[in-house]
């Protein structure tokens, strides 16, 4: 009798259970891998991150790779638009509107351009036929705010494409030899220009959005190309639209590789007596430094994982080294502060000649 | 009765506010030309696009020739929209009318420049491209004239030369061999119907988020 009634229960349960597994939908958070408090930058960079990953191209041989970069898509449709993403806190996936869905290729062409065949080589080697349009490279100028942070760049992309026109073309024209009989035994070879027919084409302007992303720890000069989206050719494939980063300098902090250097000024009482400050770095976070010896002008501290972060794995970071410079006091003494000092430092005098600029 | 009429003037009234809010928000540099885009330059009167080439004048100042095009897909024709020397302007911000700005050819890394020199066809200023990588001189720098407060991408405004005061201008002289049906572009000194040009193909850049808040610096 009890063991019916555990059974009833334990069947109930498991209905309960896979009904609400499949009613609750997905969560969009676990898919990005991001917390839910994740901020829009957060989430993008997730989901270029996964996007390049989970792409179906390069897990050809996983069943399921077009479900999960389907739910990919979905997830970060969801969460990146701020409207969209309250109503899916509250009401989960279901909650959702009906809304016009835009399909996962234009998200992930507006983050990479069109044409998902990136993975094994830019393009297939095989097209060489194919006339390409111009390239554009765009000089893209960056902070060392970003470099540091990450920040995506949002770009209206307006562009020439071709569509179809009325009417007919000459296209793959040609110069050809042909070759004319004047007379028995009389020819004459004549060049001449030949010329297919081909479906009418105009060029019409369209715009969308790209997204590019300045990833932690770039570069300067480091490309990030967008397949495509460069400019059209007639006959042919459209070029790709690159953007170059350009580091800007820095009125407080120099790059050098993955480290950062700066200058501070102290006083000579502070480089004498020792001194506590902090230094507000590129994410506004401060850096505290203290000294209780004698800093000498020139000497340098170096501060280990303050500087930037490593391009190619953001958990390695540079140092940042302060070098310091002692600024002297403005007033000029009266004798008997030069007594008092003479007494205070016990310094006897020096006055040593070398050559300095050998090193001697 | 009174309380529900009082009731459905508040909701209209804060629908309202709602709305206009959103429409404020939505008035976003999306229709602006802004800092560091690229841009292709169109003539309205005689419909062809600011173009420059590795190509020199044979006559004038013998630097690099700017030259107007028909075609719409020459990637010779993008010009890079940046700030004065040693001014740069900050990437994503609407250039404001009256602004002074560099007009920067893609291709060549050359500026936008004029000079008191002849144009070779029609007389007027000549309009050459000049500098390395970006850097010329203080004649690389046009301001941006244009009705309101911002340059709006659909819109025709005016390129006066900040150093001779002259207006970017085409009058339809063409050249012959080896830049064959490519227009004159110089400078006159007169505001007229020749010299109003549109933002067309391009790539604008839209503002960014800070990475994140600085309270000093």
């Amino acid at each position: 009798m009890a063991a019916k009634g555990m059974n009833l229960c334990n069947v109930c349960c498991l209905l309960l259970y896979v009904i609400t597994a499949v009613l609750a939908g997905r969560d969009f958070y676990k898919i990005l891998g991001v917390s839910k408090s994740a901020s829009i930058r957060d989430i993008k960079k997730a989901y270029r991150k996964l996007a390049l990953q989970l792409h179906p191209d390069r897990n050809q041989d996983d069943p399921k790779a077009q479900d999960k970069f389907a739910d990919l898509g979905a997830a970060y449709e969801v969460l990146s638009d701020e409207e969209k993403r309250k109503q899916y806190d509250a009401y989960g996936e279901d909650g959702l509107k009906e809304g016009h869905h835009s399909s996962h290729n234009d998200i992930f062409s507006s983050f990479f351009g069109d044409f998902g065949f990136m993975f094994g080589g830019n393009r297939q080697q095989q097209d060489r036929n194919i006339p390409r349009g111009n390239d554009i490279i765009l000089d893209l100028e960056v902070t060392l705010e970003e470099v540091y942070s990450g920040n995506f760049v949002e770009v209206v992309r307006n562009k020439p494409i071709a569509k179809e026109a009325p009417g007919k073309r000459k296209c793959n024209c040609r110069q050809e030899m042909r070759t004319t009989q004047l007379g028995p035994g009389r020819f004459q070879m004549t060049q001449e220009m030949v010329c297919d027919e081909c479906p009418n084409v105009k060029l019409v302007n369209e715009e969308r959005t790209l997204e590019v992303e300045i990833e932690q720890g770039v570069r300067d000069e480091m490309e990030y190309p967008f397949i495509g989206e460069g400019e059209p050719h007639i006959d042919g494939e459209p070029g790709d639209l690159r953007f170059r980063i350009k580091v800007l300098k820095h009125p407080v902090f120099e790059r050098r590789g993955d480290d950062l250097y700066t200058n501070v000024t102290i006083s000579l009482v502070e480089a004498l007596v020792g001194f506590k400050m902090d230094i507000v770095h590129l994410d506004g976070h401060k850096v505290h430094i203290e000294r209780d010896k004698v800093t000498k002008p020139g000497a340098r501290m170096w501060k280990k994982g303050e500087g930037l972060p490593n391009f190619d794995n953001i958990n390695i970071r540079g140092s940042l080294i302060i070098t310091f410079d002692v600024e002297f006091p403005q007033t000029q003494l009266d004798d008997q502060q030069k007594d008092g000092i003479r007494g205070l430092l016990k310094q006897g005098s020096v006055q040593k000649v070398y050559n300095g600029l050998q090193g001697y | 009765m009174e309380m529900i009429l009082a009731l459905k003037a508040l909701v209209k009234s804060l629908l309202f506010v709602l709305l206009w809010s959103f429409c404020e928000g939505k008035d976003s540099d999306l229709n602006y030309v802004t800092c560091g885009s690229l841009v292709k330059l169109l003539n309205t009167r005689h419909n062809v696009r600011l173009h420059s080439h590795d190509v020199k004048y044979g006559s004038g100042s013998g630097q690099q020739s700017v030259t107007g095009v028909d075609a719409a897909d020459d990637s010779n024709s993008y010009w890079q929209i940046r700030g004065k020397p040693n001014r740069p302007c900050q990437r994503g911000v609407a250039i404001k009318c009256g602004q002074g700005i560099r007009i920067t050819h893609m291709k060549t890394g050359r500026n936008l420049h004029s000079h008191h020199f002849s144009s070779p066809l029609s007389n007027n200023q000549e309009v050459s491209a000049f500098g390395e990588n970006g850097e010329g001189d203080d004649l690389d720098v046009w301001a941006v004239q244009c009705d309101g407060d911002h340059w709006e991408r659909d819109e025709a405004v005016r390129f006066k030369h900040t150093g001779t005061d002259v207006y970017l201008s085409v009058t339809g002289e063409q050249y012959g061999h080896p830049i064959r049906g490519q227009r004159e572009v110089h400078g006159m000194s007169a505001p007229n119907q020749h010299n109003w040009w549109r933002s067309m193909e391009g790539v604008f850049i839209q503002p960014s988020q800070e990475p994140l808040r600085h309270d000093e610096l």
